[in-house]
């Protein structure tokens, strides 16, 4: 009755051999599938507030024997003024950040001014539906959150998924008991909170949906986009400022 | 007005500049007309610019290759700190502008850059300067004492073979790269109407504006 690869009730897996074929209910199992993989990996969030955007997601616990890593594994600038934050396949994601870092710098190249962030959501998700409409590949395994500023929406936070559809967030939350954190999202957040209240809420949320009760600082990563006189800036909180906000928190 | 004789493509905007290596520090000065040949159309032309902090890649020609290199070099180094996570050094940059310019070969960019940079050796920890100069299509030629470029780049040769010597701290060096870019620029009705001189130490980059002789002749 368990066996793997028996036809089951829903008859599911005759249809998820390729992301090109719908089920009889109209699913598409390929992406539903990738989308099962990210709901299982490390927890992420987003807040968007007046004077900023936060992205946190929990640091995977590493072995001893790997060597310390010069960039994070999660979280990625793109140009000065936009970061995503990656969850699924990360040989994936690294592609298609390249391909965004490169598409930044195009657009600078032609019109002298930083891609607006919207249209670089657009463009990753162009890229990733495409693996949903042609040939045998299979689709990009990899959930994005993208945190931008420009100077046409200003402070903006966008998720998309392996389908290729993306929403704007004013907070949102992708992972591990992503339903904890997106209903402690939906109780407390705020419209008009500013950075260090967001900050405090984004490691509030992470510790739920960890189910930790002993959160340490160097479990979590947190990088804030904001405006420096003007100038968009990312910045990553060091562990010493992320123990402080989890005191606060 | 338009000239009857036959022009060159590499003396259509006119432009003059020295690179000159210090002790321990690095200065590129350039002057800022912009013309149409004999007719002046900008006295506030920038042919200098910050590849990064540590590196500086001036370019005479063309004016509007120029830009377009400016451009390009942006693109280039940019996306190297999104990659690498670290600025690029002076010596890999220098190799970069190389590379970009042999890449039209068939179809070159009319510049003739000059990069100036200072990097530290990882060994020694000493501070080495960077100066290199390059053809159209990227013939790379490290220099030890000065470079020149434009179109009064004989006699910028002369005057820098004369006044340079090893070894100067930065004010010597500004007075030293000022001087041999003023008496050439002066000779030169290309080139003038104000210059740029950026001195490059370890420590920070001074950028003066200086006025030269306002005229053509």
């Amino acid at each position: 009755q368990n066996q793997i690869g028996q036809a089951d009730i829903s008859m599911s897996r005759k249809y998820d051999r390729r992301t090109t074929t719908f089920t009889p209910e109209g699913r598409l199992m390929q992406i539903e599938y990738a989308l099962e993989f990210i709901n299982k990996r490390v927890p992420t969030v987003g807040i968007l507030t007046k004077d900023g955007v936060i992205l946190g997601a929990q640091k995977q616990q590493k072995s001893k024997l790997l060597e310390v890593e010069k960039h994070s594994e999660k979280m990625y600038a793109i140009d000065d003024h936009i970061v995503l934050s990656a969850s699924g396949f990360t040989s994936d994601a690294n592609i298609l950040i390249d391909y965004a870092r490169k598409a930044g710098q195009e657009h600078y190249l032609t019109f002298k001014e930083p891609l607006p962030v919207e249209q670089l959501v657009q463009l990753l998700c162009d890229r990733k539906h495409y693996y949903t409409q042609f040939g045998s590949s299979r689709p990009i395994g990899v959930s994005f959150f993208y945190a931008g500023y420009d100077r046409y929406l200003g402070f903006q936070l966008y998720c998309s998924d392996p389908s290729g559809n993306y929403s704007g967030w004013k907070a949102h939350c992708i992972g591990s008991n992503n339903v904890n954190g997106k209903s402690m999202l939906k109780d407390e957040y705020k419209e008009d909170m500013n950075l260090e209240e967001g900050t405090k809420l984004t490691l509030k949320v992470l510790c739920k949906t960890l189910d930790t009760t002993n959160p340490k600082a160097e479990e979590f990563e947190i990088v804030r986009l904001t405006l420096d006189e003007g100038i968009p800036k990312i910045s990553t909180l060091d562990e010493k400022e992320v123990k402080d906000y989890l005191e606060k928190a | 007005g338009i000239l009857s004789r036959k022009m060159s493509i590499d003396t259509y905007n006119g432009s003059s500049m020295i690179g000159m290596i210090g002790k321990d520090c690095i200065a590129i000065a350039s002057d800022t007309r912009l013309g149409v040949q004999l007719k002046t159309i900008d006295t506030n032309f920038k042919k200098v610019f910050k590849a990064t902090d540590h590196c500086l890649i001036g370019m005479t020609g063309l004016a509007t290759d120029v830009q377009t290199l400016a451009s390009v070099f942006r693109y280039k180094t940019h996306l190297y700190k999104l990659r690498e996570g670290e600025e690029i050094r002076a010596s890999t940059f220098s190799n970069l502008v190389a590379t970009t310019l042999y890449e039209k070969r068939l179809g070159p960019y009319f510049a003739d850059p000059i990069v100036a940079g200072l990097e530290k050796d990882h060994k020694t920890g000493k501070i080495v300067p960077v100066l290199a100069t390059y053809d159209l299509i990227g013939c790379y030629q490290k220099c030890s004492n000065f470079a020149v470029g434009g179109t009064s780049q004989n006699m910028l040769y002369g005057a820098c073979e004369s006044y340079w010597k090893e070894n100067m701290e930065p004010d010597e060096l500004f007075e030293v790269i000022s001087q041999c870019l003023f008496s050439s620029m002066d000779r030169d009705c290309l080139s003038g109407w104000g210059a740029e001189v950026y001195i490059l130490t370890p420590e920070k980059l001074i950028v003066k504006r200086l006025k030269s002789r306002m005229d053509q002749f």
